[in-house]
């Protein structure tokens, strides 16, 4: 048995400051982590972090942009608190040590990103998240965070409603250990791999949120799914919004610009909600390339300015599609990339069960209501990270260490040995294609309740099948087959909330695009969606969204 | 189709390491990552690799694939079996292997955290930003990209000869704060990084830069900061190397190994290369302790002053 005051479970760009904030708090903190902290999915990031932090720029410019993007969902006082903490933020970066890109007289640069009037995004390049979290990470090992490696959290305890600690898996050696905390924070990322087409990596399967909401966690607006419009058409590797904001431009099999249609004022630069279905709806038009791709088009930039800004473009655009973006316009398509949903927290980033804490993209506060925008998931990582953790610390501080977790280590124990030895007929790629193909096909871009219908029964269909699984290996060192097999459970228990919560919103906002509710209905769905886990059936109930100075508007680009 | 080799080792079956074969149909388009996820889900699920964001960013997927470390991940299979004929995933060299293509990287780590990877500041940072032109921000592109996957370590001929040796891929962390404008602790890196096993004891082979699978140059870092503590008279036997090297040059136009040998290690370091002399000996590899002057040594003395003042040009700059 472990044990620490403050366990924080995944090692990303939030998890790493969530640490590194209780841990300048004084609390005696570990990071628990399925994978070496520099590979998480933060290092993917791209483009820029958001920040007014140019002149004559504002936080409350940058607070309206987010909230009209987000739909008018997004919780505005929780937003205020973003975008006031933004600028500090990039100098507080600067000051640790991230390599910001820089003009010739030392300030640093920043470009235009989608939805945003104002160029605003701050980047390292366009590996943007790599530069943050190398910075992150390096603040750990000077600190000398303590650090579990390659031990995947399976699940929470929570005794008397109150946090207690967790149980961990070894991946290099298949043992279960019981951790004990005060407080716990959870920053395990993403969790879009229950989508056929998805940005996110192969790891990321919403550990923390599946672990979240069975331990009694409320999940917030899970049916807000962010699709981003470029991803490499084929293997689905992000496209940077960097690209468009460097000057890339869309075009259709026939040469059209046109977002000239869909956005006449923004173009290629709307907002990621609406540029996907733009393109999406020029494919079910029979506009797109056959697979339905379009181009994105650089070669104006020429080939030495996309080396020197976007230079991970260059190399993806080449590597992966065999295209020099320099002579060729790149085949693009929409992909999952952020689930705008997650574990419902409160500004200090607590949940609704007490010692429990969430911040990055598994947590929901919510900043980006029913559409993120590009350049404000970075930011939210390091100021909410930063923010439960030292409130974690200080929950830690005044709390006492509950006992109890035994029976959870021997659930989980239990839960292992059946996977070792069941031998039914599923595989579990064989299920996991077919969750993949059920969410993609009736939970995807454009939505209806047919599919959704479909969506729901489907996945709960999968979960009794779940039973009859087969996992082809039996050792207890890097068994990766189990590891899967634990995490498509994850995938299952998060796609219920997705499709259910989809289903039930019977309007269309930001991007949750309904064709037969088309429209936004303020008078009905203004609201949050909360998601229960209630063991063998899930409760939806809902919470007004804060306003504050900016009251509902058409949402036009 | 065709055959796909890949290393196999499970230490608890307690058998040797050998390898397994597959015959797949390999597309154009499919990376060697597409092919182990293939074997993995639909062949053999004990095969164990470590991989994430299939986008060449996370770090997680390097080994070795036909004789030369990279990523799986963005590494064609097609185009390798076409030039090759044969397609072989083995893990990571100069590390332990733990199971089947997942290698033991805690030697890596260890390295990299020796370097101090962090920045140090100097008392009072600025209110805002630091003010550091684009041209000096530039210093770090060689290196700042690092993904620490450990390609570079894996074809490091010099940590192959020395485990001892911090490698590559710490010496370009190193690299990365020593070239920061805003690092305050320049010297004392530099310092720390000319102790043995770093800076002084790469070999120039060059395989570091060569494979990197994002561009970074180790190698290259690693020259500047040895150039850099030279400037700073850091005293290092590598530094005293490359001085005598320099020296015996100029004074003979030829380099006089005796000389060379006696400057850098002094006459007791030479005393305790006595092996290697008596083998150069047994050999008759005897270097000409003499070594006159060469013919047109003038010549090379010119070229000395021409990169001499260029380098006082480049001082004052």
């Amino acid at each position: 048995m472990q044990k620490h005051d403050v366990l924080v479970i995944g090692g990303g760009l939030a998890g790493a400051h969530a640490a590194r904030a209780a841990h300048l708090e004084g609390a005696d903190v570990a990071i628990v982590s399925k994978l070496s902290p520099l590979r998480s999915h933060s290092v993917a990031a791209a483009g820029g972090i958001n920040a007014a932090l140019g002149e004559g720029d504002t936080w409350e410019g940058h607070a309206f942009d987010t909230i009209k993007g987000s739909d008018y969902l997004a919780d505005q006082d929780s937003v205020e608190i973003l975008t006031r903490e933004a600028p500090n933020t990039i100098v507080q970066m600067d000051h640790l040590g991230t390599p910001f890109s820089r003009d010739e007289q030392g300030k640093l640069f920043n470009r235009p990103f989608g939805g945003m009037r104002q160029a605003r995004a701050y980047f390292a390049g366009d590996r943007t998240g790599l530069a943050l979290m190398q910075t992150a990470w390096e603040q750990l090992v000077k600190e000398g965070v303590t650090l579990y490696e390659e031990w995947a959290a399976t699940s929470l305890i929570v005794e008397n409603g109150r946090f207690a600690g967790l149980v961990a898996y070894k991946i290099a050696d298949g043992t279960l250990e019981e951790f004990h905390g005060k407080a716990a924070v959870i920053c395990t990322g993403p969790g879009g791999q229950m989508y056929l087409k998805s940005t996110n990596a192969v790891t990321c399967t919403g550990d923390g949120l599946a672990m979240a909401f069975r331990a009694g966690c409320a999940l917030k607006d899970m049916e807000f799914v962010q699709f981003h419009p470029t991803s490499l058409h084929g293997p689905n590797i992000l496209i940077t919004e960097a690209a468009r904001g460097e000057g890339g431009i869309m075009r259709n099999a026939k040469g059209e610009r046109f977002m000239e249609k869909y956005s006449p004022t923004m173009l290629d630069l709307a907002p990621r909600d609406i540029v996907s279905r733009s393109i999406q709806t020029e494919a079910n038009e029979g506009r797109a390339y056959p697979g339905g791709y379009v181009d994105l088009d650089l070669t104006h930039l020429g080939r030495d300015r996309i080396k020197e800004r976007l230079p991970e473009v260059y190399q993806f655009s080449t590597e992966f599609a065999g295209v020099d973006p320099g002579e060729k316009p790149i085949p693009i398509e929409p992909a999952q990339h952020y689930i705008m949903g997650g574990i419902a927290t409160n500004n200090a980033g607590a949940t609704n069960v007490p010692g429990i804490y969430a911040a990055g993209e598994c947590a929901c506060v919510s900043l980006h209501g029913a559409n993120r925008l590009g350049g404000n998931a970075l930011l939210e990582c390091i100021v909410f990270g930063r923010i439960a953790g030292t409130a974690a610390a200080a929950f830690a501080k005044k709390g006492t260490q509950i006992a109890g977790g035994a029976q959870v280590l021997e659930q989980e124990d239990r839960r292992v040995e059946w996977l070792l030895k069941t031998g039914g007929p599923e595989t579990v790629e064989g299920l996991r294609q077919e969750l993949k193909r059920l969410m993609w096909d009736k939970v995807g871009i454009y939505r209806n309740e047919a599919d959704m219908t479909l969506a729901v029964n489907g996945v709960r269909e999968l979960r009794r099948r779940y039973a009859n699984l087969r996992v082809g290996a039996r050792g207890k060192k890097f068994n990766f087959s189990l590891l899967e097999a634990m995490e498509l459970r994850n995938l299952i228990d998060l796609s219920e909330p997705i499709a259910s919560g989809a289903l039930a919103r019977q309007e269309s906002r930001g991007a949750h695009a309904r064709t037969d509710f088309p429209t936004r209905d303020d008078a009905g769905w203004l609201k949050h969606t909360l998601a229960w886990w209630r063991g063998d059936r899930i409760e939806l109930t809902y919470e007004p969204v804060r306003i504050t100075q900016w009251q509902p508007q058409e949402r036009k680009y | 189709m065709a055959t796909i080799k890949v290393y196999r080792y499970d230490p608890e079956e307690g058998t040797e390491a050998h390898y397994d074969a597959w015959d797949l149909d390999v597309k154009p388009g499919q990376t060697v990552l597409d092919l182990l996820h293939e074997i993995h889900y639909y062949r053999d699920p004990t095969l164990a690799f470590r991989r994430s964001c299939r986008s060449a960013i996370c770090g997680s997927c390097a080994m070795n694939i036909n004789g030369r470390t990279g990523l799986s991940c963005n590494t064609q299979a097609k185009p390798l079996l076409d030039r090759d004929g044969s397609l072989v995933v083995e893990p990571m060299k100069n590390m332990p292997v733990l199971k089947d293509l997942v290698a033991d990287m805690d030697g890596f780590w260890q390295a990299v955290y020796h370097i101090e990877p962090y920045l140090k500041p100097g008392a009072q940072p600025p209110k805002g930003p630091y003010v550091v032109p684009k041209a000096r921000m530039d210093l770090l592109k060689i290196a700042q990209d690092c993904i620490m996957c450990g390609s570079c370590l894996s074809e490091c001929t010099s940590r192959e000869a020395n485990p001892a040796y911090l490698g590559p891929a710490a010496l370009a962390k190193a690299y990365r704060f020593v070239a920061d404008a805003r690092d305050a602790d320049t010297v004392a890196r530099l310092q720390m990084y000319s102790e043995p096993n770093g800076i002084w004891d790469c070999d120039t082979c060059l395989y570091c830069n060569e494979v990197c699978p994002i561009g970074v140059k180790p190698m290259d870092a690693i020259m500047y900061m040895r150039e850099k503590s030279i400037e700073a008279g850091i005293p290092s036997q590598g530094a005293k190397h490359a001085l005598a090297f320099y020296e015996t040059v100029i004074e003979s136009g030829k380099l006089n190994e005796f000389k060379t040998a006696n400057k850098s290690l002094g006459l007791a370091g030479m005393a305790s290369q006595g092996g290697i002399v008596a083998k150069v000996l047994l050999r008759g590899k005897t270097p000409d302790v003499r070594k006159r002057p060469i013919k047109g040594i003038e010549e090379v003395r010119k070229l000395e002053q021409l990169v001499e003042r260029k380098r006082r040009k480049g001082a004052s700059k």
